[in-house]
């Protein structure tokens, strides 16, 4: 088993009941591939540095999963279909850090200035 | 006396030919940002770290400039590109 970390974003667009289905979909696909998900982590609504695909914000979600290559392989596949999706990104680490969240602090910080 | 701490002084001076085998005051090079005690660890997600190595345009800066070892350059220069296809920098 190794340690996987994941990210996706998807489209501004996206309305917020629909979120929640998305999440879900992924997680089976992760669960039925044998795969143990061990936290997720919503970065929420963030400005894109550059435009993707005439996009200029996304959502972002951050997954944190152990499994073999073959989940990883299978989510990747399922990614790359879906159209409300934007970009993905895994990365293999040797160990999760549970405790760091770097995205948490900005929004509790933004909304302090409104 | 105060003759002889005069002379004294003048042999641990910076000049003297004793220097040559001692350590010098003044460093030469800055040491590795990342590595030592309590040096932050790279990753993809910390944003304001990975700022500080980039330049005004977006580029990676060299390494003779920040003067990053070149084991901790290579690990900045993934994070880096990582962080630039999440779109994050």
């Amino acid at each position: 088993m190794n340690c996987y970390e994941h990210t996706f974003i998807t489209r501004q667009d996206l309305p917020q009941s629909q979120s929640k289905t998305l999440l879900d979909k992924y997680e089976d696909i992760i669960k039925k591939n044998s795969g143990k998900i061990i936290k997720i982590e919503e970065w929420g609504l963030r400005n894109l540095s550059h435009i993707i695909k005439n996009n200029k914000k996304g959502f972002y979600f951050h997954i944190k999963l152990e499994g073999d290559g073959k989940t990883v392989e299978e989510l990747e596949k399922a990614e790359n279909i879906d159209e409300m999706l934007i970009r993905y990104l895994t990365v293999r680490v040797k160990k999760h850090d549970l405790e760091e969240n770097f995205f948490v602090e900005q929004t509790s910080l933004e909304n302090k200035q409104k | 006396m105060k003759r002889r701490k005069f002379t004294k002084k003048r042999q641990n001076s910076r000049y003297s030919k004793l220097n040559l085998f001692q350590k010098p005051d003044v460093k030469f090079f800055k040491s590795c940002p990342f590595s030592g005690k309590n040096a932050p660890t790279i990753n993809y997600k910390n944003v304001k770290l990975l700022k500080k190595y980039i330049s005004e345009s977006g580029k990676i800066l060299p390494s003779r400039v920040t003067s990053v070892s070149l084991k901790k350059q290579k690990e900045l220069s993934t994070s880096i590109k990582r962080a630039r296809l999440l779109a994050l920098l």
